[in-house]
């Protein structure tokens, strides 16, 4: 069984091509435009990592993953999150929120690919 | 080590962060009452860490009071687990290894 | 979907960023509240930045990637947004959407202008950056990883494979991180030879909690990745466990070093060693003699224990809770403002035509229907066309009404315009916007930019004076020019208006009859003279500059808003400012038509012009041959005989009708034999032979079948008012 990815960005390219880069892979990949719209997408299916921006309107990228680790099924689903050099503040309010991993963008896909292959394999 | 018929345990399902607790809560009282214990590991379909822990911890207790622990039925899942991080010869138990296994 | 089509998003994608960021960037000056602006700023070019890296657009994420960092400064506060600024992130803008549009060409070097253009707004930019240090030192946490310490004595070790001592963090499961699943990676790396798993900090089942973690982990790992690519399996761990990298052939003194940064007992974790294979037994009992006699110096000097790593990160984490409310607080108020404007469904525009097409048919076949019912004449039948009528309609107007934007974003789109060219002439003006909600066809609005821009770029140079002159005359020394817009009986009217100099009609005047444009006997009223400054080759202005005057453009406005079925008028005084009134349909689509018959052919004129019919008295009919006005209860009324216009056969029924149209305030009657009634029409065009028919704007296909002609009524309107007062003159 195909392990289970949701890819939550506002730029529509950026969460296509990671999309395409996971799916080439082997993972399912779940794709949600930002926070709100992620969230609805959870209903309670298996889903084995998280990857999320930070700056994302409707519900920022540290709403959602607190919302998330609200809910009992996500409880301790690892999430990546998706940060600039800059953001060091963000980076502390992530890691309260229960997001430890972060990729900096920009990235190639297989930057990606290898971030997400340490914590699960497809 | 006593021969007396083992208390048995079964998991059924995940072995993870997320039952942790529960199977944890679960494997207390029989930790306390049975020298012997068998758990029978054949439903499991997804381990990790936490997982493995507990199994651990199980062996450890047993141990302890002079019991011991059985781990029957390994599923692949729990296969793969001990394999990965060279527990198999810390439980020691049997292992039947089925052609279907991974 | 593969990678090419999603470089096809991310190119649409920017072009909006870059669009919000240059309105965001015009708006800003002007706000008190700057925040949610410098945010949306940033984030155009971050997420730009950001879709480039993974697309490999190197030199974007390059020049992106300086941007981002004085906007960053920007809105850390370091920098304040100044005229200056602003204007260079302009450029910045510009930029970005050259190199946004290479990328679409596939061309596969920039020029050399545009690249020195680059380079030398990075140069600008640099200068903020220079400004203030860069304070980017690495944290006290990174230095504390690496505590390499120069450890001397001891030979070195046997073993040909990297060693890796973990010690997990308690939370590291919680966090969802699972130390098995950096092990399966590890296996992607290369050989994991040995393993051995610690497990005495686990504690009394009473004590343990299932969700924590108490694994350790000693690893002799064969793999030809260096230490920098090991060390990136644990990065998500880092700060939640105690990691050491021995590459093969290590020093016995780093092992010295190791086993006393280590919580285990020295000889408990030899022992570990030997067993996964990374030290030989002859090997540890060398490690374990260095051990002791570092240990009693080290005793000595230093008081106090090492601080375990997991301490200070948890002190660090003590900060955290005031940290986290600020960054939500601040987040929310950018959701709000955002969270309108993202609910929309991007759709094809092609597709939304294709369903305009569709719903036009089904007007049509709808009038059919209804047409039948009626010479039917059965109650229910009726009744059901009636609803099937009110559905269609409610159909037609909301598929309409999806093509309908507002005009807003047009508006402001001149921001940029009238500052750049407010620069260039260096005058002062401003542009103010009203009625950016009034919604437009979607075509039209595409349509409408050039013509507008060309009305505003005129008002800026040859209407607005220059501050010498205005304060001469009264006015506040900042010009204004100003965008409307606002609908009127099934019309859009978009106005240009500036509170400049005027138009001088006398001095027009003159120059018209100079040019040979106008006949020096002949007399003209003052919109007359007005409406000559849209004729091609006609320009008053004194001086030529490079922003209009150049006598072209005028002419082409007017005729491209003719092209749009529209009509542009003038109103201004002199020294105190000129209107520029463009009057545009609704929509190219679909109207409501009012059908009327003269002889066997049907003629639509649009519903929302058509103010009143009356039947046409004897008395009128005898007054037709002497003139070409009816008295309509007092008020004069031109009109014109469609019969005569388009020549149809036969003879004028005994009874006659007038339909009284209105456009633009002027009123003319058509007369028509017969009213058809109420009609909705979707507008064919006139193939290009007839595109020049006078009077004619389109045509539509009745329930029956049969073709019937659209009026034209502005160019109708306009002929009767002038064929009436020829005379009169």
């Amino acid at each position: 069984m195909a392990k289970t990815v949701m890819v939550v960005d506002d730029s529509a390219s950026m969460r296509q091509a990671v999309s395409i880069s996971l799916k080439g892979a082997g993972y399912d990949v779940i794709e949600g435009s930002d926070g709100k719209d992620a969230l609805s997408k959870l209903k309670g299916q298996k889903v084995h990592l998280i990857i999320s921006d930070v700056n994302m309107p409707n519900m920022d990228g540290i709403t959602f993953v607190t919302e998330v680790k609200k809910l009992p099924a996500y409880k301790f689903t690892p999430v990546i999150m998706l940060t600039t050099e800059a953001g060091e503040a963000k980076k502390a309010a992530g890691q309260a929120a229960g997001a430890k991993a972060w990729v900096v963008k920009p990235f190639k896909p297989e930057q990606m690919l290898n971030a997400v292959s340490k914590l699960i394999l497809p | 080590m006593k021969t007396a018929t083992a208390c048995r345990f079964d998991i059924d399902g995940e072995m993870t962060i997320y039952t942790a607790a529960d199977t944890k809560a679960r494997l207390m009282p029989l930790l306390a009452q049975c020298p012997v214990l068998e758990i029978d590991l054949s439903k499991v379909s997804e381990m990790d860490s936490a997982g493995l822990q507990l199994l651990i911890l199980a062996k450890r207790e047993c141990a302890q009071r002079n019991g011991d622990l059985r781990l029957t039925g390994h599923s692949p899942a729990v296969l793969e687990i001990l394999d990965l991080c060279n527990m198999m010869p810390y439980f020691g138990d049997p292992v039947v290894i089925s052609s279907q296994a991974h | 979907m593969n990678m090419d089509q999603v470089l096809q998003t991310f190119i649409v994608e920017s072009r909006e960023l870059l669009q919000d960021m240059e309105a965001s960037l015009l708006r800003i000056e002007s706000e008190t509240e700057q925040s949610e602006s410098i945010n949306a700023i940033f984030r155009a070019a971050h997420t730009i930045k950001g879709s480039a890296g993974l697309f490999g657009l190197d030199d974007i994420v390059a020049f992106t990637h300086v941007l981002e960092s004085v906007l960053d400064k920007v809105r850390n506060n370091e920098l304040e947004i100044v005229s200056d600024l602003v204007a260079l992130f302009l450029l910045c803008g510009d930029h970005m959407a050259l190199l946004i549009d290479h990328v679409e060409s596939r061309a596969d070097a920039l020029d050399v202008d545009k690249l020195q253009a680059g380079a030398s707004l990075l140069e600008k930019l640099s200068i903020y950056l220079a400004a203030q240090p860069v304070a980017a030192p690495q944290s006290a946490m990174a230095a504390a990883h690496e505590p390499r310490v120069e450890t001397t004595g001891g030979g070195l070790v046997d073993n040909d494979n990297w060693h890796i001592s973990l010690r997990f963090g308690r939370d590291v499961l919680r966090n969802g991180m699972d130390p098995l699943s950096f092990f399966r990676y590890l296996g992607t790396l290369g050989e994991i030879i040995g393993i051995t798993t610690l497990v005495d900090a686990i504690p009394t089942a009473e004590d343990m909690d299932a969700e924590s973690c108490y694994l350790g982990y000693e690893i002799n790992f064969k793999s030809e990745a260096d230490k920098v690519v090991i060390e990136g399996v644990f990065e998500f761990v880092r700060d939640d466990c105690v990691l050491h990298i021995l590459p093969p052939h290590s020093r016995m003194g780093d092992f010295v070093q190791m086993l006393s940064d280590l919580p285990e007992e020295d000889l408990l974790l030899g022992e570990m060693l030997v067993r996964c294979g990374t030290l030989t037994r002859h090997e540890l009992a060398q490690v374990l003699a260095i051990q002791a006699q570092d240990s009693v110096s080290h005793d000595d000097t230093t008081g106090e224990p090492q601080k375990p790593l997991g301490e200070i990160a948890v002190a660090q984490r003590m900060v955290q809770p005031e940290v986290v409310e600020a960054a939500l607080e601040k987040q929310k108020q950018v959701k709000d403002s955002k969270a309108k404007q993202q609910q929309l469904v991007r759709v094809d525009a092609e597709k939304l035509d294709q369903l305009i097409n569709l719903i036009g048919e089904l007007v049509i076949a709808g009038a059919g229907v209804n047409i039948l019912a009626r010479r039917n004449g059965q109650t229910a039948l009726l009744e059901a066309v009636s609803t099937l009528s009110r559905m269609v309609e409610e159909v037609r107007d909301s598929a309409l009404s999806m093509r309908m934007v507002q005009i807003g974003e047009t508006f402001n789109r001149f921001q940029r315009v009238v500052r750049d060219v407010s620069k260039e002439l260096g005058k002062d003006i401003v542009l103010s916007i009203s009625g950016a909600e009034t919604e437009l066809d979607k075509t039209v609005v595409e349509k409408i930019g050039d013509p507008l821009t060309h009305l505003v770029r005129n008002s800026m140079d040859h209407g607005i004076e220059n501050a010498e002159l205005r304060t001469e005359r009264g006015k506040p020394a900042q010009g204004t020019v100003r965008l409307n817009a606002y609908h009127e009986s099934g019309s859009i009217v978009i106005e240009v208006s500036d509170d400049g100099g005027g138009l001088n009609a006398e001095r027009i005047l003159a120059k018209a009859i100079e040019k040979g444009v106008v006949a020096p006997t002949q007399s003209l009223t003052e919109q007359e003279i007005f409406k000559l400054i849209f004729e091609a080759g006609f320009s008053t202005a004194d001086k030529v500059s490079n922003i209009s005057g150049r006598g072209v453009g005028m002419d082409v406005v007017r005729r491209n808003i003719e092209a749009l079925r529209g009509t542009i008028e003038i109103t201004s005084q002199y020294t105190v400012g000129t209107t520029m009134r463009i009057r545009l349909p609704l929509t190219l689509a679909i109207i409501d038509g009012f059908l009327v018959a003269v002889g066997k052919s049907s003629f639509v004129i649009p519903l929302d012009m058509v103010v009143e019919c009356v039947e046409m008295s004897d008395q009128d009919r005898q007054a037709l041959q002497e003139r070409n006005y009816v008295n309509l209860r007092n008020e004069v009324l031109p009109f014109i005989r469609l019969r005569n216009l388009f020549e149809v056969e036969g003879e004028a029924p005994r009874r006659e009708n007038i339909v009284v149209v209105q456009y633009a305030g002027q009123k003319a009657g058509l007369v028509v034999d017969g009213l058809l009634g109420e009609f909705q029409t979707v507008i064919k065009p006139l193939g290009s032979l007839f595109q020049h028919l006078q009077g004619i704007g389109g045509s539509t296909i009745l329930g029956s079948g049969e073709v019937a002609l659209i009026l034209d009524v502005p160019s109708l309107v306009q002929k009767v008012v002038q064929a009436e007062m020829v005379p009169t003159v």
